[in-house]
């Protein structure tokens, strides 16, 4: 096992805000809606038409994020490509399943199968990129991204690899909104529900960093108790206590229940530590998660954090972070830790 | 060579046995489970498909779930495979707080949703499913049946998911970051699957016959597997009983097209190759490879290649044991590595059924019953898009 | 047979999504496979789905469709021949 650094080369994103862009930091796009979905840029330079045409919007903003990742990292090519999706590419999945229960168990089309199993994302990236190293997808919910982060971190940590694209991804359809809200799962009061893309190239070469990914753990819930001493623990294996760590980004939404959540663990883990959130800006989905790492990677690069990511007025400050741990809940089932350092 | 990961425990469900036990003697009595279409509900009856002889009701009776819980066809079968696995290795509840669980699966609750996908989008009617559907929440729910894990993830490679997760939780292990892991994954037959490889044209209305020249698509299996992955450490604290030996693993990309295996086998022949380094072992020294071995004209001709690219012209044994199972998908990662585990344990190769006429081109699989010491097999995963997963399994020797 | 070949170029090009194609882009004697239009082995299942959705011709094995599906002038002349619909 080695105790190597890693670095994030570059992070890309397409979401709600604008996409493979930085402006949010300085002018962000303001919503008051519960559902909307990404701005997209051209695919042209991405992805031929005739390959697109297959591909759902997923699929092309996975390529698009993953090829700007790949061109700003300077590397020709990665050892991993990991993946993580909450549901996956909900456009295919949504054209069959439909076809199947309206139409019937005949003359269905390949395509939409095809292009509907999660793993697509992952494999898609391989081919278009020719890329033959490991390759995986993780698929759970709100740490799909951090599983898939997870894997490739352990992975570094065992010299198996030097470099690695980390991705989340998820879209969001009209008809599975309504669907997904009318079970409890999403479409919560004053949350926006969005949709994410989020490539990540890592590396243990220090070239042009954004920052660098100190430590990663994910956390299955086992009550207030279990969950300080596992976050002390993981601060300690870092070098850090609790007041060496300048902010704490947070998956605060708007949702009140997700919130107060929020609000009382991290005041029982963390004390009074200045909190962030992101999803004012970029809204909810299950891999928000990827968000927030690129937002928190843009933050310690920049040395800059926009005032509107401030929870508590009182915390905002000009004062470059140190570092940020990224703290994120998914329905209070699974927990992650996230440290990033300039 | 990398420190060994142990297995201290197996639990396996599949079209032919609830169990170690009774798969053993179907493999060995070379009883097929393919068979017609008895449990899901679907117009394509024409398909012979290897399922898990139980109803759903009849699963929750076995696990003493009630009438009204939701659950999903895919979580059940892996709360059968996984109870047995946590016997086996003595693992209860209350140890449950530091080990992790890693299961593999593309389908999730999808043979919930696509009942009820028509319900979802015009009434209330069963909506508490909705929160069912995806992959992350089967595995959770497959989890919590037993307790409160450390932690608990999906993979969802396709037909390499379970092969994945093992790998994972063998990672995982070798950076301490647990001394025990569970592993492996669970799949049903949907109507959406079974209906996605038929407008592949990728299925068989035959029996499956990998590597035989008549070869003309895959059966749908289903089923389930997990294997207790534990450290050197903590064999030794808990005089945990040995069942055999993860010696080595790799995962490669094909990276050739979305449904078609390269015809060289790029992905297969660096997955395996990766598999026999880590093990610090020679291709020489490999007594069996459990081949992925799906029956479809693509994939045979393209992991003979790999195999032949591998080995030479001193290409192991193999066999694939689809035909006994049909395809479990996600599930066929771990279903078979137990497969493996039993070969190891009682010395036999397992038979491939169906064959009788050898392929241009590719291997000639194991076709006879035959009775051989075993040390190290290789067990192949490989999942559409190119996901290419290798195992290498040993046999444990007591010192 | 005229009427059939423009009806099969707009069928083709909704069933293959090729979403800025127009009937006259493309030629009914150029290859649909490879050089031509260059589409691939999921396509081709594609057109058989559309064979048999609109047309009610059944293809058992998809290597048949390497014949079939020369160009769309073939295409038309084997549904001509075939079709029960």
């Amino acid at each position: 096992m080695t105790n190597k650094e890693i670095y994030v080369l570059s992070a890309k994103q397409i979401s709600i805000q604008q996409p493979l862009s930085e402006e949010w930091m300085t002018n962000p796009t303001m919503y008051e809606v519960p559902f909307c979905r990404s701005i997209d840029p051209s695919f042209k330079e991405y992805v031929s038409p005739i390959e697109a045409r297959r591909m759902g919007k997923i699929l092309k903003r996975a390529l698009a994020t993953s090829k700007e990742a790949l061109k700003a990292s300077g590397l020709e090519t990665v050892d991993a490509i990991v993946t993580g999706t909450g549901y996956g590419c909900i456009e295919n999945t949504e054209f069959f399943l439909d076809a199947l229960s309206k139409e019937g168990e005949q003359l269905l089309k390949p395509t939409y199968f095809m292009q509907s199993t999660h793993n697509t994302i992952s494999s898609l990236i391989a081919i278009q990129t020719k890329n033959h190293g490991y390759n995986a997808t993780y698929a759970h919910k709100g740490i799909s991204f951090d599983s898939a982060l997870y894997d490739a971190y352990l992975q570094f940590r065992l010299n198996k690899i030097s470099s690695a694209l980390v991705g989340g991804h998820d879209e969001m359809t009209e008809t599975f909104y309504q669907i997904l809200k009318k079970g409890g799962v999403i479409g919560f009061d004053n949350e926006i529900c969005g949709e994410a893309a989020v490539s990540v190239v890592l590396s243990d070469k220090q070239e042009n960093a954004l920052c660098k990914l100190s430590g990663h753990k994910i956390i299955h819930q086992q009550g207030i108790d279990s969950l300080k001493e596992k976050v002390a623990k993981f601060l300690q294996e870092n070098g850090k206590t609790f007041s060496d760590i300048d902010v704490i980004l947070t998956g605060i939404s708007g949702y009140k229940a997700n919130d107060d959540a929020y609000m009382s663990e991290t005041k029982a883990l963390f004390g009074d530590r200045p909190l962030l959130k992101y999803k004012n800006l970029f809204g909810e989905s299950f891999t928000a998660s990827g968000i927030g790492f690129y937002v928190a990677a843009q933050c310690l690069k920049s040395g800059f954090v926009p005032r509107n990511l401030f929870v508590n007025e009182k915390d905002i400050s000009d004062q470059r972070p140190n570092n940020i741990l990224i703290f994120n809940r998914s329905d209070g089932t699974n927990y992650s830790l996230t440290l990033l350092e300039k | 060579m990398t420190a060994p990961i142990y297995i201290t425990g197996c639990g396996v469900v599949s079209a032919i046995g609830l169990n170690q036990k009774q798969s053993l003697e179907a493999l060995l009595g070379e009883r097929s489970g393919v068979g017609l279409l008895t449990y899901l509900k679907t117009e394509h009856k024409e398909f012979p498909v290897g399922e898990v002889k139980l109803s759903d009701a009849e699963m929750r009776k076995l696990l003493g779930i009630s009438e009204n819980a939701i659950t999903t066809r895919t979580a059940l079968m892996g709360m059968l495979a996984l109870d047995e696995a946590m016997k086996q290795a003595e693992i209860t509840t209350e140890m449950l707080h530091e080990i992790g669980f890693i299961s593999g699966t593309t389908v999730g609750g999808m043979d919930m949703s696509e009942q009820f996908y028509l319900d979802y989008i015009s009434n209330d009617f069963h909506k508490e499913y909705i929160s069912v559907h995806d992959c992350g929440n089967c595995s959770e729910m497959t989890a919590k049946h037993f307790g409160n894990f450390a932690f608990v993830t999906t993979l969802s490679t396709a037909c390499s998911s379970a092969a994945n997760a093992i790998i994972l939780g063998a990672n995982m292990i070798r950076c301490s970051e647990a001394e025990i892991v569970i592993v492996g994954g669970s799949e049903c037959i949907t109507k959406f699957h079974l209906n996605g490889f038929n407008s592949l044209m990728i299925l068989d209305t035959k029996p499956c016959r990998p590597f035989d020249a008549t070869r003309n698509g895959l059966n749908l299996g289903e089923g389930a597997a997990y294997l207790v992955l534990e450290s050197e450490k903590s064999v030794k604290k808990r005089n945990a009983k040995i069942q055999a030996v993860l010696s080595g693993y790799g995962n490669a990309c094909d990276a050739f097209h979305q449904t078609a295996s390269s015809p060289d086998g790029e992905g297969a022949y660096r997955a395996m190759k990766e598999a026999l380094e880590m093990a610090g072992i020679n291709t020489t020294e490999v007594d069996y490879i459990n081949a992925h071995g799906t029956g479809t004209p693509n994939n045979d001709v393209s992991e003979s290649q790999a195999m032949k690219r591998l080995f030479g012209d001193n290409v192991p044994p193999a066999s694939s044991t689809k035909p006994f199972t049909g395809h479990t998908t996600s599930a066929s990662g771990s279903i078979e590595a137990v497969f493996c585990i039993l070969a190891l344990q009682n010395g036999f190769l397992p038979v491939n059924l169906n064959f009788s006429q050898a392929m241009d081109d590719g291997i000639i699989p194991v076709h006879q019953p035959t009775k051989k010491d075993l040390k190290h097999i290789l067990c192949n995963a490989f999942g559409f898009g190119g996901n290419d997963s290798s195992l290498l399994l040993s046999k444990f020797e007591q010192k | 047979m005229d009427e059939l070949i423009y009806k099969l170029k707009q069928e083709i090009i909704e069933a293959l999504n090729l979403e800025d194609m127009t009937p006259e882009d493309i030629d009914e004697n150029a290859s649909l496979f490879g050089e031509g239009l260059g589409l691939d082995s999921i396509d081709a299942l594609e057109l058989i789905v559309l064979m048999e959705k609109n047309y009610g011709i059944k293809l058992q094995d998809p290597n048949q469709g390497k014949e079939i599906f020369k160009s769309v002038k073939v295409m038309a002349e084997f549904i001509q021949k075939n079709r029960t619909k």
